[in-house]
């Protein structure tokens, strides 16, 4: 089985977000981590190929930030790498989806399994649109995965308040993986060391016949600091005090004790 | 001109999501004419259902429609959308929207907003977004002539039933041997006995306690305050407790008189499932943690330093 993982550099949950004076995000201040969705599509990619002598690729579209993702695919387990190098910012979903389909369009995969969605702008659908951009069936919110029979999977996909739907699903597809499906495994440090010698191949929108970034279908009108909400009523004080003060509020305030 | 908006009616088993209220609440946000899209099986009762919330119900009938399976939603709700250009057509933020509204966009060439607050109409369907973990809100316009949107539940005020709109059986063909992805059954959600729904007070804990032995400090605070334990997904998925205490879109909903949440952030997925309760207190060392904004009292502070205190003082 041939499988392709799409992995995205996302903002650091711990970076500082803020917006310089034209509204745009600062990015002097962000670091960068591998979207964590992506990391349990890297693992599941793993499993099955393990069980049949298969091929990951991992890919992802990005700056050079991407590449640090792709070496932990790699150490992880995966043969070799894609980095298609653009500036993210250029493009909307339905570009991320066209860059990434035309770097795999040839590669003769049976599965690409992608994040649900990304960590930082949430927008759950490059999955899908890469789908339909290389022809394959589609699934979402994929939490378990069978052998494939003749063509096809049985993938379990989670639906809402603890309900799931089994869902047979013919190759080439995409499956968008969902967190709780696996326990993604710490590259060791032979796999980081046999990371390093595995091929990681640079392909620029040019290389892959763009000509400049492909027309955007959503434009962003700016970003903005949501204005405050009302908060909690916080209590001060050391560990001790805030203690004795939320028993004594929820006897005597609240009588919720 | 009149503007257009369509919405997906999300239903199961012949009944209506309580959702479409809310979707048909968001289309009159930003259009003045609303339908609804049913895509169901002959005889369904979903069409009359969805009547009171919109101006018009269009629906796809079809044997092979009665369960939902993305490809022939699509192959309908394209065929139909090519036809009658709408506007817009909106989904909720929830597995059928995550599913359809991308296969939608692909097949309309049409731009495509997820999870949106509130929508607005500026020469084209603007919709706000939160993104960097709710830091920031982000305005984008769809710039295609047919745009598609998702809807995040509970952010739009549901349209208030009227008199039943006229349903009309749209004539679209479906090739059921074209759906590359098949439905083969549907697992029911297992509510145990003494369920964690049922409890007048609920302890929570998150990704933030740790590990699954430092996590006992939740069993803790339960037991002292005679609770039942409950838990954010990432404990769940690490196997820290059993998936029935998971609280959120994809677990259950509790709504107890008095709720715990410890070491938890206050992600939108795992606040809809508790939202609702009586009094909600949030311990967590981030000040700036989301889950204070639900919170009716909160401690910016160390849980492992607070709830210690807690139970001792409850005790003394
Ligand atoms: C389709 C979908 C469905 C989902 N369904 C659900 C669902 O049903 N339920 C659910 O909960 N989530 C769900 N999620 C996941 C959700 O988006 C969040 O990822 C999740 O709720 C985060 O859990 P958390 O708050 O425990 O962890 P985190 O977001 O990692 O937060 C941990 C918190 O702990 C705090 N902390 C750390 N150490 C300490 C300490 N010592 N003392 C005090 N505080 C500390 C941190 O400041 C942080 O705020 C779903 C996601 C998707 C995409």
């Amino acid at each position: 089985m041939r499988i392709a993982v799409c992995m995205k550099a996302v903002v650091d949950s711990q970076a500082r977000i803020e917006l310089d004076g034209d509204g745009n995000l600062r990015q002097d201040q962000l670091r960068f981590e591998v979207n964590e969705y992506d990391l349990y599509a890297v693992e599941e990619a793993i499993r099955l190929a393990e069980s049949d002598e298969g091929h990951v690729t991992v890919i992802s579209a990005g700056t050079a930030d991407a590449v640090q993702g792709l070496r932990k695919g790699l150490a992880m387990g995966a043969a070799d790498a894609i980095h298609v190098d653009c500036d993210p910012d250029d493009l909307d979903a339905s570009g991320v989806a066209a860059v990434l389909a035309a770097a795999l369009h040839d590669g003769g995969y049976d599965l690409v399994l992608a994040g649900v969605e990304s960590d930082d702008l949430g927008g759950s659908q490059v999955g899908v649109l890469l789908a339909e951009a290389l022809g394959y069936a589609s699934t979402t919110l994929v939490v378990g995965t069978n052998e494939p029979v003749d063509g096809a999977m049985q993938v379990r996909r989670e639906l809402e308040g603890g309900e799931h739907a089994n869902v047979q699903v013919q190759f080439p597809a995409v499956l968008t993986i969902q967190s709780g499906i696996n326990e993604p495994r710490y590259p060791s440090l032979k796999g980081i060391m046999a990371a390093k010698r595995k091929d990681l191949a640079v392909k620029g929108l040019a290389d892959l016949g763009f000509d400049g970034a492909p027309a955007r279908r959503v434009e962003s009108l700016g970003l903005t600091i949501p204005p405050p909400r009302e908060l909690a009523r916080m209590l001060e004080g050391g560990a001790e005090e805030t203690a004795a003060e939320l028993v004594r509020i929820l006897r005597e305030e609240e009588k919720a004790l | 001109m009149s503007r257009s908006i369509w919405i997906v009616a999300e239903h199961q088993d012949d009944n209506l999501h309580t959702g479409a209220a809310e979707l048909a609440g968001a289309a009159r946000s930003v259009g003045d004419h609303v339908a609804a899209v049913v895509c169901c099986e002959a005889g369904s009762t979903v069409p009359a259902q969805a009547a009171p919330f919109v101006d018009q119900v269009l629906v796809i009938e079809n044997a092979a429609l009665s369960g939902y399976t993305a490809g022939l939603w699509a192959q309908g709700i394209v065929g139909l959308a090519k036809e009658s250009a709408p506007a817009a057509i909106l989904l909720p933020h929830a597995p059928l929207g995550r599913d359809l509204a991308p296969l939608l966009a692909a097949r309309l060439d049409a731009g495509l907003l997820t999870d949106c607050l509130e929508l607005q109409w500026e020469e084209g369907l603007v919709g706000l977004r939160s993104v960097h973990r709710r830091k920031l809100v982000s305005r984008e316009r769809v710039a295609t002539p047919i745009a598609i949107a998702t809807c995040q539940r509970g952010a739009f005020a549901a349209s208030p039933a009227g008199d039943a709109a006229a349903i009309e059986t749209a004539s679209v063909a479906i090739d059921d041997t074209a759906a590359r992805t098949r439905l083969l059954s549907m697992e029911r959600a297992e509510v145990g006995e003494g369920s964690i729904t049922e409890a007048e007070i609920v302890v929570a804990g998150g990704r933030g306690l740790g590990d699954a032995e430092k996590f006992a400090l939740v069993q803790e605070l339960a037991d002292a305050v005679g609770g039942v334990m409950g838990a954010s997904r990432p404990v769940v998925d690490q196997g820290w407790v059993p998936h029935d205490r998971q609280i959120g879109s994809s677990g259950v909903t509790v709504r107890p008189r008095l709720y715990f949440a410890l070491g938890i952030s206050g992600a939108v997925q795992h606040v809809v499932g508790m939202r609702e309760s009586d009094v909600i207190v949030a311990i967590n060392k981030d000040p700036k943690a989301p889950i204070f904004e639900y919170a009716h009292y909160g401690i910016a502070d160390d849980v492992f330093k607070v709830v210690p205190a807690v139970i001792a003082n409850l005790n003394s």
